[in-house]
């Protein structure tokens, strides 16, 4: 007798856990864009043309590199320290790291993508 | 001061699922939160269920959620925490009652692991102990200082995923044994640890690591545990 042991969503994102769980998490919100942006790109050369239409959406384009590129910069970093385990010991240091690298090129892409589409 | 604390509550007789009940206790800043646990059973509401036993952060008894995180309640200082505290039990534990969780998957994982010395080799000539260097001794011990009260494995999204998945503290039980000049038992756990729930269902959130109340850097222990299988190597 008891309650079951399940967690729920909600009740794992209440967790208070630190910098490396809230990538942790954004790194598998990074995963379902990817899978979303690979799923449409594979439709496209099936020649569905309405995937085309979402492909070529510049909110869309902005939504797949926000998440997208952190989950590829994350998944760097995870690398390294896996192969590297001494490198746990600075994980702070290497998240913060990871954030700056994180703003630094998606602020440049987005400059980029957002001038394309309004800059004349 | 004036603590609030919310407590969620779950009496397997009456409830069918869980609830809070808020309680007001006088408190010293300096006081822990395991004293208002007792202030509250003793004087205001005897059914509040929790565990404790050394009260010192030795015996792991009373690991709780203590404001959203692990933690062990004789460990937290009220001035820490503040004024308004909400504690809740362990999750991905079911639970028996109030604070109390059913610990048994945790000891079961554990076991898995052959958290002991295995050596069959003869006794040293003398018939005495076998002798390890401070070195050799050095390279697992932050690992020896486990007190297994739950908080990192119960704070671990691939536990809170599946059961089945060793969990945190049995990876530092395994390392602890595995890193130890005198085990001969490291092909054997390593066996265990690359199997599907083993070391491998670990995506390093730290989660672990900061709700450990021993400051054991599991993470990094795990990653040496991984590093051992990949390369067979245990330097």
């Amino acid at each position: 007798m008891g309650l079951k042991r399940n967690v729920s969503l909600t009740t794992a994102l209440r967790y208070k856990g630190e910098g490396p769980y809230l990538a942790f998490i954004l790194h598998r919100i990074g995963g379902v864009a990817l899978f979303i942006f690979f799923s449409l790109y594979i439709l496209i050369l099936a020649g569905v043309d309405s995937a085309n239409s979402i492909f070529s959406n510049w909110i869309f384009q902005i939504i797949i590199l926000i998440f997208g590129l952190f989950h590829a910069i994350n998944g760097l970093r995870i690398t390294i320290m896996d192969l590297s385990p001494k490198m746990f010991a600075h994980y702070q240091k290497a998240i913060s790291i990871e954030w700056v690298l994180y703003a630094l090129l998606c602020g440049f892409i987005l400059f980029v993508v957002l001038q394309n589409r309004f800059g004349g | 001061m004036n603590v609030t604390l919310k407590i969620l509550r779950y009496n397997p007789e009456k409830d069918e699922k869980g609830h809070y009940e808020t309680y007001s206790v006088e408190a010293e800043p300096t006081d822990r939160l395991l004293d208002l646990l007792e202030e509250i059973k003793g004087h205001q509401d005897g059914t509040l269920t929790f565990r404790r036993s050394c009260a010192h952060g030795v015996c792991g008894s009373d690991a709780m959620r203590i404001n959203g995180s692990n933690k062990l309640a004789c460990q937290v200082l009220i001035k820490n925490v503040g004024a308004k505290i909400t504690i809740e039990p362990l999750l991905g534990l079911k639970v028996v009652k109030d604070l109390i969780v059913d610990m048994e998957p945790f000891f079961d994982n554990y076991k898995k692991v052959l958290p002991h010395l295995i050596n069959e080799s003869a006794l040293p000539a003398d018939g005495k102990e076998r002798i390890q260097s401070q070195k050799e001794r050095a390279r697992f011990d932050d690992t020896t200082k486990c007190i297994m009260c739950a908080a990192c494995t119960t704070s671990c999204p691939s536990f809170w995923g599946n059961d089945d998945f060793l969990g945190p503290a049995a990876l530092v039980s395994a390392h602890r044994f595995v890193f130890d000049s005198r085990d001969e038992g490291a092909s054997e756990r390593l066996e265990v640890l690359s199997e599907t729930f083993g070391v491998a269902r670990c995506h390093t959130a730290f989660n672990c690591t900061s709700a450990c109340p021993r400051d054991i850097k599991i993470t990094q222990a795990i990653g040496e545990l991984k590093m051992a299988m990949v390369t067979g190597k245990l330097d």
